[in-house]
């Protein structure tokens, strides 16, 4: 079983494996949310993600969908002392780019970008030791962002939630929601109002 | 220095869900409790949201301050060196883990308690696990059935019996222990999914049944009814539904006066005299320390700092640690053998099963053939096995993370597509196996690593056990028959590695008659130390295959009784 389908193994049936945890326990930061990306940052992160989620006809991108957001919010708030490790992952991804193809990350063509993401994925990024650690790091954030409530500035539009046809959050159910071979009508919510974008993101309230 | 407190007559550490529950019955008799705990009360419209960032990613629920500057170290072996987990499996509030536990309230089978000389009379001793310090618990099933019976009445269960004094029903566990009556209120309701997989069972010759659950499925004692929305795992109930003890055994408590609640309130010491009896309590409340004269302590903190506080405690009487002076303290230490020890199952269908909804484990359908001793084990190499539990409640970060089952990419469009067909379409099973402690399994202090307090932290020694690895294949294949006959068209199943840090573990100051072998004797109470009790799954002998609480919370009942019962006894009054 590969390490993903078992985090989701666990995670669906509620359990704290120890290894799966590192990223929930990094930081208990409570100060007012700072920005931690720069712009440069940003749109090199933007054409990261969007190789993960890409748009097509099945929807929006990551990035069109705010993972970026999610991820710049989180790194500057909950996951601060996260930080220094992310921004040092995302330079040697352009490093990287810049060292096997002569040019930026961003400037890479979609095939270029994936054929490098491929090899970071499966650990085998020349010079890039922590290739692969950052990849599932960056991906996994990208999975909070994409399929996480939208008051955490991801999931915009609901377009995560849409695309894996989860039906929302919402404070109750009945056995019609529960119901097997059917379409269940989606609820677009936020678990803090109806679009969950009334957060600034400087103010989460809890 | 220490601010004396007002002396009361039982100091309890800890009120969660043993401790929580210990103190109704002290109440009620007249006893002045007070409640000592590390946590403070949690507000159910403030802090339990249908969020799985803020439930499932972030532990904001479950993580809190004092528990994450005291984690455990954990290494396999004695000659390995313990590394600091990242986080701590529990949890600091009034009610403890039963806040955000899936409240699957189970009674233990007959055979648990008696499970060495019952194996050894079914297959012979030489199918005990090798190297377990296995011993009969000093307590029978039918011992504690009147104490399960309160308790399920009183914190409120909801189930349907299999067994009511000998006459089977099909629709329960025909499996369980007679029990006196049936549940206060009926199972959880079903649905599609569940029916689905119910049928399958009985196409096996199985016979599935409701998991009972601390959750109402009905109005119960001026608290709703269960709203079914899907954010129960690491998440506490917004309607109350969910029977922690907070809103149930603690409130009654105070309500009669005997019981007040110190919160925000650390304990560091338990403070004994020269005669080897214990005389109150040291904790901390913002920087202030105090200390609480009790004439009898009950300590209910978790598994791990239930030992640790016993060896933090050293005193003139017991030099190496309280109730500590032969050895045992720590000892017979062991996790369960479940998801977070790698047994899981996950199956995909062909049609969306839509579990997105749901109570946990406790909407949820369970077969207990493949557990315990219902089935005969010669020639397998093992005993034990595990309880197969399918449920529902699925998280859409979680239900994106889904295995691809070797038919996708893991990224990319492909990926999309097949997120968006399947993301509906799988779900795991949790599988709770029966396990043992073992003369190597074991928890003490860590040499190094300290908490802020300079104290150090525990250290846990647990590595995986051919017994439970084998028990927990079995289990997995009889899922995947199970899976199967429901029409799964993708299986995978976890490697089973062992337990780590657990919500699950047992041990380290465990109930039974000889002082040589175990800490607590038959009540609870200290073979050393006569007016100290321990609650909670510390005092377990084996784990069963399903979820402890409800057999901790009858066993700190029945202490609490027996304290009351014989009070000048055990005071010293």
């Amino acid at each position: 079983m590969s390490d993903i389908s078992r985090r989701a193994v666990i995670a669906s049936a509620a359990i704290v494996p120890v290894a799966a945890l590192t990223a929930a326990a990094q930081s208990t930061a409570t100060k007012p949310a700072a920005l931690a990306l720069s712009d440069a940052q940003l749109r090199l992160l933007a054409a990261f993600v969007d190789r993960l989620i890409p748009k097509d006809e099945l929807g929006p991108s990551a990035s069109e969908s705010g993972v970026p957001e999610y991820i710049n919010r989180a790194l500057g708030d909950y996951l601060a002392s996260e930080k220094p490790a992310f921004i040092e992952g995302l330079e040697a991804t352009d490093a990287f780019a810049r060292r096997s193809e002569d040019r930026a990350f961003v400037d890479l063509t979609p095939d270029r970008q994936d054929a490098l993401l491929m090899l970071m994925d499966n650990g085998s990024a020349a010079g890039f030791p922590n290739a692969r650690a950052f990849f599932n790091r960056a991906r996994r954030l990208t999975m909070e962002g994409m399929f996480g409530d939208p008051y955490y500035g991801g999931n915009k539009n609901f377009a995560g939630w849409d695309l894996i046809r989860y039906p929302g959050p919402r404070l109750a159910t009945s056995q019609d929601d529960q119901k097997m071979g059917v379409e269940i009508k989606p609820y677009h919510h936020s678990a803090y109002g109806a679009s969950g974008e009334g957060s600034s993101g400087a103010n989460h309230g809890h | 220095m220490a601010i004396n407190l007002k002396p009361v007559d039982v100091a309890v550490v800890g009120l969660g869900a043993a401790g929580g529950v210990a103190v109704l019955p002290l109440a009620r008799a007249g006893l002045k409790v007070a409640g000592i705990e590390a946590g403070t009360w949690m507000d159910p419209a403030k802090d339990f949201k249908p969020d799985e960032i803020h439930n499932n990613v972030r532990g904001l629920v479950t993580t809190v301050p004092k528990a994450k500057q005291e984690i455990p170290t954990f290494r396999t072996s004695p000659d390995a060196k313990a590394r600091q987990a990242a986080t701590h499996p529990m949890m600091n509030a009034v009610g403890g883990t039963s806040i955000h536990y899936h409240a699957q309230s189970w009674r233990l089978k007959p055979w648990d308690f008696k499970t060495r000389s019952q194996t050894i009379q079914r297959y012979g001793a030489s199918l005990l696990p090798k190297g377990s310090t296995l011993e009969d618990w000093p307590v029978s099933y039918d011992e504690l059935e009147p104490y399960y019976d309160t308790v399920e009445h009183e914190v409120g269960v909801s189930g349907k019996a299999g067994n009511i004094q000998g006459k089977l029903d099909p629709a329960g566990n025909v499996y369980e222990g007679p029990r006196q009556r049936e549940y206060p209120m009926p199972a959880l309701r079903t649905c599609d999914f569940l029916d689905h997989m119910h049928k399958a069972a009985l196409s096996l010759g199985w016979k599935p049944f409701h998991a009972p659950a601390a959750i109402n499925s009905q109005p119960y004692r001026g608290r709703a009814a269960c709203a079914y929305h899907g954010y129960c795992d690491r998440g506490g109930c917004h309607v109350r539904a969910k029977n922690s003890t907070c809103f149930t055994t603690i409130p009654e408590a105070q309500k009669t006066k005997n019981l007040t609640v110190f919160d925000n309130a650390q304990v560091t010491r338990i403070v004994s005299d020269n005669n080897g009896k214990v005389t109150g309590v040291l904790y901390i409340r913002a920087g202030q320390e105090y200390f609480q004269p009790a004439k009898v302590v009950l300590v209910g903190s978790y598994t791990y700092e239930n030992t640790r506080l016993l060896l933090l405690s050293k005193s003139k009487a017991y030099p190496n640690g309280l109730s500590n002076n032969h050895g045992q303290v720590g000892k017979h230490y062991f996790g369960h053998w479940d998801a977070q020890a790698g047994v899981g199952v996950t199956a995909l269908f062909p049609m969306d099963v839509n579990t997105w909804y749901g109570a946990m484990l406790s909407q949820g359908v369970v077969v207990d053939e493949w557990a315990d001793d219902t089935f005969d084990h010669s020639g397998l190499g093992f005993i034990g096995g595990s309880s197969l539990c399918t449920f529902m409640e699925k998280h859409p970060i979680a239900g994106a993370s889904m295995s691809t089952f070797g038919r996708a990419p893991a990224w990319g469009s492909k990926w999309k597509q097949f997120v968006h067909e399947n993301a509906g379409r799988w779900t795991s099973a949790y599988l709770q196996g029966n396990s043992f402690p073992y003369e190597n399994t074991y928890l003490d202090l860590d040499p190094e690593v300290k908490d802020p307090l300079g104290d150090p932290v525990c250290r846990v020694t647990s590595g995986p056990k051919e017994n439970e690895t084998r028990a927990a294949i079995h289990s997995q294949d009889k899922m995947e028959e199970w899976f199967r006959a429901a029409g799964a068209i993708e299986i995978v199943k976890g490697q089973p590695f062992g337990p780590g840090l657990s919500t699950h573990t047992y041990g380290g100051t465990r109930m039974g008659d000889s002082a040589d072998t175990n800490v607590v004797d038959r009540w609870g109470f200290s073979h050393e130390a006569p007016n100290l009790g321990m609650l909670g799954g510390s005092v377990f002998g084996t784990s069963g295959a399903r979820n402890p609480t409800l057999t901790m919370q009858a066993l700190a009942w029945r202490t609490a009784e027996h304290l009351a019962k014989n009070w000048k006894g055990i005071a010293g009054a």
